[in-house]
């Protein structure tokens, strides 16, 4: 558990420090809304339909950037063999790192929302308060196993076309209920689905948290 | 020259698959609402049972490898994800054809042809991840690993994918399968876990033989390192 | 009654061609695989 807090407190600080990348993350973000807009045209009728299909796909696509970078910090000159030298926790290592991942994710995700807002003239039917919780568990969604296969692949020179060709099977339940969620609460939700849909995003959450946590100590063994 | 088992055991099921499709094209009766294009069925069923049987087998044997480390374990997972990647693939085009003529259109967001084009990457991704990694144990261990992980997301993905597609009825492929349909039906998906088999068999055995080699090196001295010089 | 759907062996034809083929490529590819050891 302290080792969770510590490695989450050290990542929080990386980034802290160096705020200028998580401004590009966020610009990055932008941009793929903007070309979205461009891609499909002054309809704006469109645009609005899928203003969370598009607010998703963003954050997915700065997930892959985000969680390559996190995980290659710990690489760099074999940083990760002496902080299990310490001894740190694997499972300890693991829910840290996944827990500040998330954070980033949450960050770009709720910055996101008036960014869709203004750029695809999006609505906001129901409470506001159900499209946080769905930014919140659709981030965790994809910082856990994407944290997992980062470190899966972390020194194959490969990884960087890996890791999304990995990752996007694993987070299409993820990415479908969180659309769809988005896509309720922007648009209105007549039979009261959105809870339903927060449910299995709940359950996926339990699911990859646990599993992945487990799994990550043989994952970062020498 | 020794005829190993699961050669015979692939002849079998070769033999029957033949006599199976032979019943299924010309002796059963076509299908009520799709006619003739309804002997698809035969071919396309047993494919996807077997398929992820196949599938199956491979996430018991990764966690096998991941408790075991073992290369008799790591062979299995290597040559069922393989086996069970090509009867996914022929799922795929076998589903898309069968699509087109009943549905009108080569893909559809039907649950079951989403989850399988996402296995085709999930499962994919294990054979190239072992492609990529040359250290035999951690290659054991992520290959293990992905392969978990991307079992474990076949249920979860049907599920969610049941859901959103909910709304949207589509023509529904048959469920209960008239009486003298079913005798070349099983026929069939027998014939296929045979010919199966006997595939994830041989490759095993050629997956162990390289597999034992890379395991079994010996670790090479430091060519830096003086010799030993005995006085 | 031959049902809603008239003909279409051609696709029949074609997926069950597929499949052999697919399967018996396959045995082959082991095959040769295992020669080459």
């Amino acid at each position: 558990m302290k080792t969770t807090l510590d490695i989450l407190y050290k990542d929080m600080l990386i980034e802290w420090r160096a705020r200028s990348r998580t401004v590009a993350l966020l610009s990055f973000a932008y941009t793929i809304l903007l070309l979205f807009a461009f891609a499909i045209g002054p309809d704006s009728a469109a645009l609005r339909q899928h203003a969370g299909a598009y607010l998703w796909l963003g954050l997915l696509l700065c997930s892959t950037l985000l969680l390559d970078r996190s995980m290659r910090v710990e690489f760099e000159a074999g940083a990760i063999s002496k902080l299990l030298l310490v001894p740190v926790s694997a499972p300890g290592l693991f829910y840290g790192k996944a827990i500040a991942n998330s954070v980033q994710l949450w960050l770009v995700g709720l910055i996101s929302i008036p960014m869709v807002v203004v750029i695809c003239d999006a609505t906001l039917t129901e409470h506001w308060a159900w499209l946080v919780l769905t930014i919140l568990l659709g981030g965790a969604g994809l910082a856990a196993p994407g944290t997992l296969y980062s470190a899966m692949i972390a020194r194959l020179s490969g990884r960087q076309l890996l890791l999304p060709l990995m990752l996007f099977p694993l987070v299409v339940p993820v990415v479908v209920a969180a659309v769809k969620t988005t896509s309720l609460v922007m648009l209105g939700d007549p039979m009261n689905q959105a809870g339903s849909w927060l449910v299995l995003l709940g359950c996926f959450n339990l699911v990859y948290w646990s599993l992945c946590g487990v799994l990550f100590g043989r994952v970062v063994e020498a | 020259m020794k005829v190993r088992w699961e050669t015979y055991l692939g002849a079998v099921g070769f033999l029957m698959l033949l006599g199976a499709h032979y019943v299924g094209l010309f002796v059963a009766p076509p299908e009520a609402m799709m006619g003739d294009v309804g002997r698809i069925l035969y071919a396309h069923v047993p494919t996807a049972w077997i398929g992820l049987l196949t599938y199956l087998v491979s996430f018991i044997a990764a966690i096998g490898a991941m408790l075991t480390g073992k290369a008799t374990w790591d062979a299995m997972v290597e040559a069922s994800v393989e086996v069970g990647l090509l009867l996914n693939a022929l799922l795929l085009i076998q589903g898309s054809l069968w699509g087109k003529e009943t549905w009108g259109v080569y893909w559809t967001w039907d649950p079951r042809l989403t989850t399988c084009a996402i296995m085709v990457v999930a499962f994919g991704v294990v054979l190239a991840l072992r492609k990529q990694i040359d250290e035999p144990a951690r290659r054991l261990t992520i290959s293990s690993v992905a392969t978990i992980v991307a079992f474990v997301n076949v249920p979860i993905v049907y599920m969610s994918v049941k859901w959103w597609d909910g709304l949207h009825q589509n023509f529904s492929s048959p469920e209960t399968v008239d009486s003298a349909m079913v005798t070349p039906l099983r026929a069939a998906a027998f014939a296929m876990l045979f010919l199966s088999t006997a595939f994830v068999v041989r490759r095993w055995r050629i997956a162990l033989v390289q597999l034992t080699l890379e395991f079994d090196a010996p670790d090479l001295p430091d060519p830096s390192a003086p010799l030993a010089v005995e006085d | 009654m031959t049902g809603m759907i008239q003909g279409g062996w051609g696709v029949v034809w074609a997926v069950y061609g597929i499949t052999w083929a697919s399967l018996i490529l396959y045995g082959i590819s082991l095959h040769l695989r295992e020669r080459a050891q």
